[in-house]
């Protein structure tokens, strides 16, 4: 009794190791078992009271520091062990764990305050890129400054918590340079807050956010599989699928993985549509996903999703090209179509050391303009069928290495006959989860029609995260 | 109506809701070791599947979608806590869409409570490597300290169906008094290597190398989670030189190059030792995994 009376003190949460098999209910066949266990609960008693004392010690100090206001003791605050035994005569077991749960309760405390749970988890995201281009900025139709440049393009702050129990918050604020002039500004990315606990796995997300279409439409630049976003993507989507509105995720509710998404949005890419006039529910962008996964075996597997988004009356004026004979090509109706699919051989085993990634994406855009003819007359609709895609291949091989081939071909959304086609062979070096070197040589080789240069081009890219991050399902 | 019933038959029967497990408490454990406690202390009361099939590291489980709806349906998700799953985890409770196994709710079994980590870093950045953020989670190793785990998880089973409060507390001690039997066994058959070194590739070691006395003398990760650079490779190779270290382990979901070229170097024993039931062959329960651990351990001093 003595040996348990001085367990339950020394251990805060020995009881449930050690001690906590109520004897008087076995049946007597264990009796034996029973006196080996105690044989071997003595034995480790002595070893297990050092391990609590340490215990005791560093919660002294985290009591200390707690109550810092108070002039610190010059010797631990903690009676002596010893000190502990002699007083457990009188203290009932139930006591002793009214005392180990207080503890408990201030050692959860202290781990919710390091774990910063009260405050929002905050990372930093830096990213800088160093390129050297065989044109200028003008015919490379890349974005980037001709010739070298030093290009910071993140700088992305994010922070996340929740707002109340049953939905999350999060801010993601990106202060980049324009790769043309330089010019820095500090923008909002996203704001925006998500249920947590609506019923039938249903998530509403509203705010300013990436909209769920396509695959890597709605990944941070940052979180992209080789250096720069598909052009098909830049170019159809407008870069980043962010969009100002509301978003609706389903899972439905069976045993294979199927989710459904629907949002609807003043803008879905880089600009909002029709600003300063009179919007309509016919001017916004609404678009979707579904998207599943298949198991092929344990280590090979397949994602795959088709995704719209549709824009009844864009009056988007976004007129960039002038194909032969037109002045103007203003955009009244944004339609595009997209599937992606996704297979990964990610053994089991040892996917940290060997994995492979073979990912595509095709998108179909039917934009219908208002062309206005150069030899004047009434400006007319005029649709433009285009496609686009990008295919690339990844392998790791180790720990820290992997490698790719990246190919993208696209036409024109304004003009199908405008092509242009760029492959990519890429090397990166992820020397740990925070901090990533990767090289990129990308050859691109536009049509006469398109007016941009066949330009060659080589990136160093480096990004890193300090405090927090998350390994987040949509970079999976 | 006739067409409006049967869609209702089919909805139900496509949403799993057959009586046959109504009454089950569904489980989903990270690791194998967790789910072979949560069968034993569960019983018939429980379901129990596990993300990992065994041969993964704990720290690399694929973050696979088919894990989604079945997290989706868990009433408990049991971890081994300390970050251990960082990698899978987090993402996948938030795409679960369960608001019942989220941090901080009853169903969010985390069973590191009432451990006391070692190696707890003195850094809150990541200067000290990548998957340890919160000291050593491998605590599972030490078999004194997954009683701990074991507790841990029939109190969430008691707060989660009460009704079978009894049955869970019963299985928990037959589970425990067997555990205490084999760790008896396995204190006897290492006891003859008190202070043995040894060496690995990842700091899984440090809880199993107190309990039985061994001196963990380093890991050919430089850090956790981040691998050796040939300088730190040499002085390992140095270390254990001048330290007489006869034993190198290799966590099978490590390569074996480096651990065997620094044996051959060293003239240690190359063993390789799983880390959770099912990393190699006939392990598939943890008493099992641990009899193969200290077994192999023990064959290896033994030369
Ligand atoms: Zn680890």
């Amino acid at each position: 009794m003595a040996v348990l009376a001085s367990a339950l003190v020394s251990g805060t949460n020995l009881p449930a190791q050690e001690t906590n098999q109520p004897i008087a209910s076995r049946p007597a066949g264990e009796v034996e078992q029973l006196k080996r266990q105690l044989q071997q609960m003595q034995e480790s008693f002595a070893r297990q009271q050092a391990e609590q004392q340490k215990q005791i010690e560093a919660l002294s100090k985290q009591i200390k520091a707690l109550t810092k206001a108070q002039p610190a003791p010059t010797t631990i605050p903690s009676p002596p062990p010893a000190n502990i035994a002699g007083a457990t005569n009188t203290v009932t077991p139930d006591q002793f764990r009214w005392l180990s749960d207080k503890v408990d309760e201030v050692v959860a405390a202290q781990k919710k305050t390091l774990m910063s749970e009260f405050n929002p988890a905050i990372g930093l995201v830096g990213e800088t890129i160093f390129s050297q281009q065989s044109k200028g900025s003008a015919q490379n139709g890349t974005g980037y400054a001709g010739g070298f440049d030093a290009y910071q393009r993140s700088v992305e702050l994010n922070a996340t918590a929740a707002v109340y129990p049953f939905a999350k918050g999060w801010v993601v604020a990106n202060g980049s340079a324009d790769a043309a002039t330089g010019e820095t500004s500090l923008g909002i990315e996203e704001a925006a807050v998500q249920t947590t606990s609506l019923p039938w796995n249903l998530t509403l997300t509203a705010g300013q956010f990436f909209g769920e279409f396509g695959r890597l439409s709605y990944i941070h630049d940052h979180e992209l599989p080789f250096v720069n976003r598909p052009m098909v993507l830049d170019q159809y989507v407008g870069g980043e699928s962010k969009t100002a509105g509301a978003q609706a995720s389903l899972l439905l509710p069976i045993e294979h993985y199927v989710n459904l998404t629907a949002g609807l949005g003043t803008q879905l890419g880089d600009d909002p549509d029709a600003i300063g006039t009179y919007r309509s529910f016919g001017a916004v962008n609404y678009f979707g996903r579904l998207s599943t996964y298949f198991d092929l075996s344990d280590n090979w597997n397949v994602e795959c999703g088709l995704s719209g988004l549709f824009n009844p009356d864009s009056g988007n004026v976004n007129g960039v090209l002038q194909p032969d004979g037109l002045t103007s090509l203003t955009a009244t109706k944004r339609q595009v179509v997209d599937a992606d699919f996704k297979l990964s051989y990610v053994p089991l085993r040892d996917n940290q050391f060997n994995s492979l990634t073979w990912g595509n994406e095709f998108l179909y855009s039917d934009n219908q303009y208002l062309a206005t003819p150069t030899a004047g007359g009434s400006a007319y609709a005029d649709t433009v069928g285009a496609w686009g895609m990008y295919s690339y291949l990844a392998y790791k091989w180790s720990r820290s290495w992997r490698a790719g081939f990246l190919f993208e071909y696209l036409q024109n959304d304004q003009d199908g006959a405008a092509r242009t086609y760029g492959y990519s062979p890429y090397l990166t070096w992820a020397i740990s989860h925070w901090n990533q070197l990767r090289l990129q040589y990308t050859h691109t080789q536009p049509n006469v029609a398109s007016g941009i240069q066949p330009n060659d081009a080589v990136y160093l890219q480096w990004s890193w995260i300090i405090g927090s991050h998350s390994h987040g399902w949509t970079q999976r | 109506m006739k067409l409006k019933l049967s869609f209702v038959a089919l909805l139900a029967a496509v949403l799993g809701t057959a009586p046959v497990n109504a009454a089950k408490i569904r489980v989903v454990t990270t690791l194998t070791d967790l789910a072979d406690f949560a069968r034993n202390v569960g019983g018939d009361q429980v379901e129990v599947r596990s993300l990992a099939t065994g041969i993964e590291d704990t720290h690399g489980v694929p973050m696979k979608p088919s894990f989604v709806p079945l997290l989706n349906r868990a009433d408990l998700v049991v971890l081994a806590g300390f970050d251990c799953e960082h990698a899978f985890l987090p993402a996948l409770l938030d795409a679960s869409r369960n608001p019942r196994i989220q941090l901080g709710q009853p169903g969010y079994v985390d069973c590191s409570k009432g451990i006391d980590p070692v190696e707890a870093p003195t850094s809150t950045d990541h200067s000290e490597g990548d998957v340890h953020p919160y000291g050593n989670p491998h605590y599972m190793l030490d078999p004194v300290m997954a009683k701990t785990a074991v507790s841990n998880i029939c109190d969430a089973f008691v707060t989660a169906a009460p009704q079978y409060a009894a049955d869970f507390k019963k299985n928990r001690d037959a589970y425990l008094a067997k555990l205490a039997a084999k760790i008896m066994e396995w204190k006897a058959e290492m006891a003859p290597y008190k202070g043995a070194k040894f060496v690995s590739y990842h700091e899984h070691w440090p809880y199993f190398a107190a309990r039985f006395g061994l001196d963990y003398v380093g890991t050919i990760e430089l850090k956790p989670g981040i691998d050796p650079t040939p300088r730190h490779i040499e002085e390992l190779i140095g270390e254990m030189k001048a330290q007489h270290v006869p034993i190198v382990v290799r966590e099978p979901q490590f390569p074996e190059k480096v651990p065997a070229l620094i044996a051959k170097q060293t003239g240690a024993t190359l063993i390789k030792l799983p880390i959770m039931p099912g990393g190699v062959p006939d392990t598939d329960t943890y008493i099992k995994e641990m009899d193969y651990i200290v077994n192999t351990m023990a064959n290896a001093l033994k030369k």
